[in-house]
């Protein structure tokens, strides 16, 4: 660096910079301060938010979305219920998917292996709305996963008109309560608006057929993550348990589990942070229904805005989400850390020290590429 | 900043598209102009004088084409421009264009949301000519706040459609054509067979409501002020409905694997629907093969009962261009342009004059007509959309809903709204 | 699911097979097989289904959603689709992501390049700010973005459509991380020869970043022609919509009533080819992409 000219390096670099700034700063930073603003206000989305027809109605947006008894309560924590719901149901599917498929893909005398690399990940490069349609075409009443249900016997439900919760379908099926007559012990008492009932729904039918779609999409990504890592695991280590006489699932548990540990970490993390999100599917699939129970916040917040002339309340729903994916993805984080923390962070500051040496494609391409398959 | 925006086109020269010159400047700039200006958004909403943007709903290619032409032809007679956009989704592109300064000069507007955009300050108040030819019922539906907003394009009813061979197959004549409540019970009950249900509607109040009015029951009181959706004649009315379901005579379409009634229908899966005659566009074109007949709705214990929809050509207050806009809405009302529409995409006419030549064109059409005189237009108060919506999702649930609750919660849902 | 469904079908017969001198037994491979081919036709039927499907007939897709033989054929679907907007939504996708592509390549290399190798003030400040922005949540930008567009002036036209997704955080940080990774020395000897900054970067350093770019490439492409959530607040004219916006307003009702399935399985299928075409040629990538991925763990 000794014959860069300083001066020089400052102007340039500064002006190499400049045009991320400016498009950074202009649709994400000030973004966030104008919708921050809208947040507070009660603007109609008439004209512009900045004039005096617009009036500072402080905390009321956020307090009638999480305080006050109402619709607009009500319909948020429906869309955290379903969401919640959607999260614990995909993001564990997901992995464990991608981890089978990653194993099944590993082995030695696999024939074809790009094939099958190749089926399983092109999903998750194909647009979301293209998906979408393939799946309302699916999963139609009389759609090919109901006829293949009937081969088995089973009479499928109606897919997306179905609002019955898993959790009652099961509690009814069992004898626990029966869904057209709930018990009062479960409709009485009410959290946030919403009674145990509602609450402890499960995931509606409607929700389950996206949520499958959603595992089936993005598994791809997640597998050859899992992959990459796999054929990282020194034969050495494996062999010596082998030795040691443990079998196949143990050496399963003990070996490649641990090992691939942190990548584990990341495709949890990458889940929660992506489903949190979900938009698309919403939009172009069940626009929230039916009664509700596809509503996420992401789609709520736009709903709000766009057809129902809530801007405030809209852009404190998105403000509520960013700050509900922070602490979540925080605790997260926290939570899977713990125990090995301190090995782990040795462990990863070797990798890094090694990555250095290396050329990589560069870190991020693969976060990148499975926030966009979660995202799209 | 600025210089070196200039240093930066210079590289930029090295190996860029023009395009993309031409975009990061474009955002830069517009920055320093906004941030430099007075900050209103800025409104290249009508565009150059004598350009319009019509927005329409389209229920497909006959209406889209019939619109087009109708405006074409007053185009090229006043010497104006108008280009007709089709919505994919009507209420979200109208919103993005309230909110954008840029709303479409004039738009297909449903009754139902006349309070809500003419409380907003989103509506230019115009009168058409002849106003007083309109249906004074229609006339009512668009009046929000002592005002009429805008001109009744055209309006339908709700009537019930029989399949005519189920109808036979299972033994009924006219004579049984139901004309209380129980008949119609009665009948569904003898046409649910194997695959078909006896009646398959449309989840939703803009179904059911019919029901509710019926049984002398209504959402709101008179004034549009006060909810009355926990009052008996309400429950009676979804009761009515809920009942029938547990039987298994009546279904909602999506329990038939069907988006709506009509649809439901034409697959044969339901033997009769509650549809208004844009059901008959569909059936014409998806189901040219199912015969069915249609007749009024069936009078409840208060009377008859049905529901009118309507919808009135909307013109935005934000328009540059409103008097062109206004003479549009003149020309596209006209008994002899309302007589076109019909032919070509089968909607009554919203004008009394012309409704003879159309009974006479369309004598099939009768029981909508009918509808015209005891219809019940929507629910009309500012904020109630999502009042409503909420309403409908619990009533996608009929079958299992408690109906008290359900209406309850209407209530003081609505009774928050109606406050404001 | 299919962990354990390997495990079950390979019994406990440990030794040696799985790393591998001895060949497994005949039925073992068979099982795994099985299982795969499982999975593949899990993952590649629906899209023959969605291509059957595109030659029937609305009632026959309805009806026999399963069967792979049209009856009776027609290329209907595909005639509405020529003659509808399909083809200037198709046109308004390429012209975005190509744009999108090239400006996100070029000015995330320029700032990458500067983060890696140049020294100037505040240059920490703004890396942190990139991972500061990298966190936010894209989907809650939705309001906030079309508010800034509106105000800006531009809703409603190409570059509200492409600059705001032009720049992203993640590929500056990509090609920041790959420029670290090239030997200094090239540079300093340009440099002694008395080549500019720029003419460095342009010149010596790029040519160097070859996989990176591709990478970057890809990525952009794929977001940009998939991206969905933008495209519907930043435009609300029909001549500016994208594939995806125009595609998803099937669902809608925007082709009249009924479901239409053929036309839509149509559509799906035509706004997947690109994307097709782009993973086969580049798959390589791809699958680096996530390698290197995995090893930041």
């Amino acid at each position: 660096m000794k014959a860069g000219d300083p001066q020089r390096q400052q102007g340039a670099g500064w002006l190499f910079v400049t045009p991320a700034i400016l498009v950074l700063g202009l649709f994400l930073i000030l973004p966030i301060f104008m919708a921050l603003w809208v947040s507070l206000s009660d603007w109609s989305g008439r004209g512009s938010p900045f004039t005096s027809e617009t009036s500072f109605v402080g905390l009321d947006n956020y307090s009638a979305l999480l305080a006050e008894p109402g619709l607009a309560r009500q319909d948020l924590m429906i869309s955290f219920r379903n969401t919640f719901y959607y999260v614990i149901g995909v993001v564990p599917l997901q992995t464990v998917l991608a981890l089978s498929l990653a194993v099944l893909l590993n082995n030695k005398f696999l024939k074809g292996r790009t094939f099958f690399r190749t089926a399983f990940y092109f999903p998750s490069v194909v647009s979301s709305v293209a998906i979408s349609l393939l799946f309302l075409f699916l999963f139609a009443g009389g759609g090919a996963i109901n006829k293949v249900l009937a081969w088995f016997g089973v009479n499928g439900p109606n897919w997306f008109q179905d609002s019955r919760g898993l959790i009652h379908i099961i509690g009814d099926r069992v004898g626990l309560w029966s869904i057209s007559d709930p018990p009062s012990w479960m409709t009485d008492p009410s959290v946030l608006g919403l009674s145990f009932w509602q609450w402890f729904a499960g995931p509606s039918v409607a929700l389950s057929a996206i949520m499958m779609q959603v595992v089936w999409t993005t598994a791809g990504t997640f597998m050859l993550m899992f992959l990459a890592s796999l054929q990282d695991l020194p034969t050495e280590v494996e062999e010596a348990a082998m030795v040691d006489g443990a079998n196949k699932w143990q050496r399963f548990m003990n070996v490649t589990v641990p090992h691939l540990r942190p990548t584990i970490l990341l495709v949890v993390t990458l889940g929660f942070i992506g489903t949190w999100q979900v938009f698309d599917q919403m939009y172009v699939m069940t626009q929230g229904g039916p009664a509700k129970t596809t509503l996420t916040p992401a789609y709520l917040s736009y709903q709000a805005a766009f057809t129902n002339f809530q801007w405030g309340q809209g852009a404190a729903i998105a403000f509520i989400l960013f700050a509900l994916i922070f602490v979540l993805t925080t605790l997260q984080r926290w939570l899977l850390r713990d125990k090995d923390a301190a090995a782990q962070a040795k462990a990863e500051r070797r990798q890094r020290r090694e990555a250095r040496r290396r050329p990589p494609g560069g870190g991020a391409v693969a976060e990148q590429s499975q926030r966009k398959a979660q995202t799209t | 900043m600025k210089h070196r925006t200039r240093r930066l086109s210079t590289l930029v020269a090295f190996g860029l598209t023009s395009t993309l010159a031409i975009a990061a400047c474009g955002g830069g700039e517009g920055f320093d102009d906004e941030g430099s200006g007075d900050g209103a958004a800025a409104t290249d909403g009508g565009g150059e004088p004598g350009s319009l943007v019509m927005l329409i709903a389209s229920s497909g290619d006959a209406e889209t084409d019939a619109v087009e032409e109708a405006t074409a032809a007053w185009a090229e007679e006043s010497g104006n421009e108008v280009e007709v956009r089709v919505a994919s989704d009507m209420g979200q592109e109208l919103a993005q264009g309230f909110a954008g300064g840029n709303p479409p000069d004039i738009f297909y507007l449903d009754a139902a949301q006349v309070a809500e955009q003419a409380n907003a300050g989103n509506l230019y108040e115009y009168e058409a000519e002849e106003n007083d030819d309109f249906f004074p019922a229609l006339q009512e539906a668009f009046t929000y706040d002592g005002t009429q907003w805008c001109a009744p394009k055209d309006f339908s009813t709700l009537a019930l459609q029989i399949n005519t061979a189920k109808w036979e197959e299972a033994g009924l004549t006219d004579d049984d054509i139901p004309t209380t409540y129980e008949e119609l019970a009665t009948v569904a009950e003898t046409l649910t067979e194997g695959d078909t249900t006896g009646l398959v509607i449309s989840p939703g109040i803009d179904r059911a409501g019919a029901f509710v009015v019926g049984h002398g029951g209504w959402w709101l009181n008179e004034e549009g002020t006060e909810p009355t959706g926990a009052s008996q004649e309400v429950l009676d009315g979804l009761s009515y409905v809920q009942d029938n379901m547990a039987e298994g005579h009546f279904a909602y379409a999506g329990d038939v694997d069907a988006g709506w009634g009509g649809e439901a229908f034409g697959t044969e899966r339901a033997a009769m629907t509650i549809e208004g005659n844009w059901i008959r566009g569909a059936m014409s074109n998806d189901y040219p093969d199912v015969d069915y007949t249609v007749a009024e709705l069936p009078e409840g214990p208060a009377g008859p009962g049905t529901l009118l929809f309507t919808q009135c050509w909307g013109i935005a207050d934000a328009s540059s261009n409103q008097e062109a806009a206004v003479e549009l809405v003149n020309h596209l009302t006209t008994p002899e342009q309302q007589l076109e529409f019909a032919e070509a995409f089968g909607v009554m006419p919203s004008r009394q004059a012309a409704t003879d030549d159309y009974t006479e064109s369309f004598p099939d059409d009768e029981p909508f007509i009918a509808g015209g005189d005891y219809g019940r237009g929507p629910i009309n108060a500012p904020g109630m959309g999502q009042v409503v919506a909420d309403l409908n999702s619990q009533l996608e649930g009929i079958a299992n809903a408690n109906l008290q609750q359900v209406m309850e919660s209407f209530d003081s849902n609505a009774q928050a709204v109606l406050e404001q | 699911m299919s962990a354990p469904t390997k495990e079950e079908t390979t019994p406990v017969e440990p030794q040696i097979q799985a790393v591998g001198e001895s060949k497994p037994s005949r039925l073992k491979t068979y099982g795994f097989y099985g299982v795969l081919l499982f999975f593949a036709i899990l993952y590649i039927y629906p899209f023959i289904i969605q291509l059957v499907t595109s030659f029937k007939t609305n009632p026959d897709a309805t009806n026999n959603s399963l069967s792979l033989r049209p009856d009776p054929f027609t290329t209907q679907a595909w005639e509405t689709l020529a003659t509808s907007d399909f083809p200037t939504w198709f046109g308004n996708s390429v012209i975005v992501t190509l744009s999108v592509t090239i400006g996100r390549v070029f000015f995330c290399s320029l700032a990458g390049y500067a983060l890696a190798r140049l020294k100037f003030r505040g240059r920490v400040a703004l890396f942190t700010g990139l991972l500061a922005i990298m966190a936010v949540p894209g989907i809650v930008l939705l309001i906030p973005k079309f508010l800034v567009l509106n105000y800006l002036g531009i809703y409603n036209t190409y570059p509200a459509l492409i600059v705001p997704i032009m720049i992203d955080a993640a590929g500056i940080f990509i090609m920041k991380q790959f420029f670290e990774s090239i030997p200094v020395s090239v540079e300093e000897a340009a440099r002694i020869d008395g080549a500019g900054t720029f003419r460095i970067f342009w010149s010596v350093v790029l040519p160097m970043a070859k996989p990176a770019l591709i990478t970057l490439t890809i990525l952009s492409f794929q977001g940009s022609w998939n991206e969905l959530g933008h495209f519907i607040i930043a435009t609300n004219n029909p001549d500016l919509y994208t594939l995806t916006r125009g595609v998803a307003g099937f669902t809608t009702g925007a082709l009249g009533s009924g479901n239409q399935y053929p036309i839509a399985m149509a559509a799906a299928l035509l706004m997947t080819i690109p994307t097709a075409m782009v993973f086969i040629l580049f798959q390589r990538y791809f699958t680096q992409g996530a390698n290197t991925g995995a090893e930041k763990g």
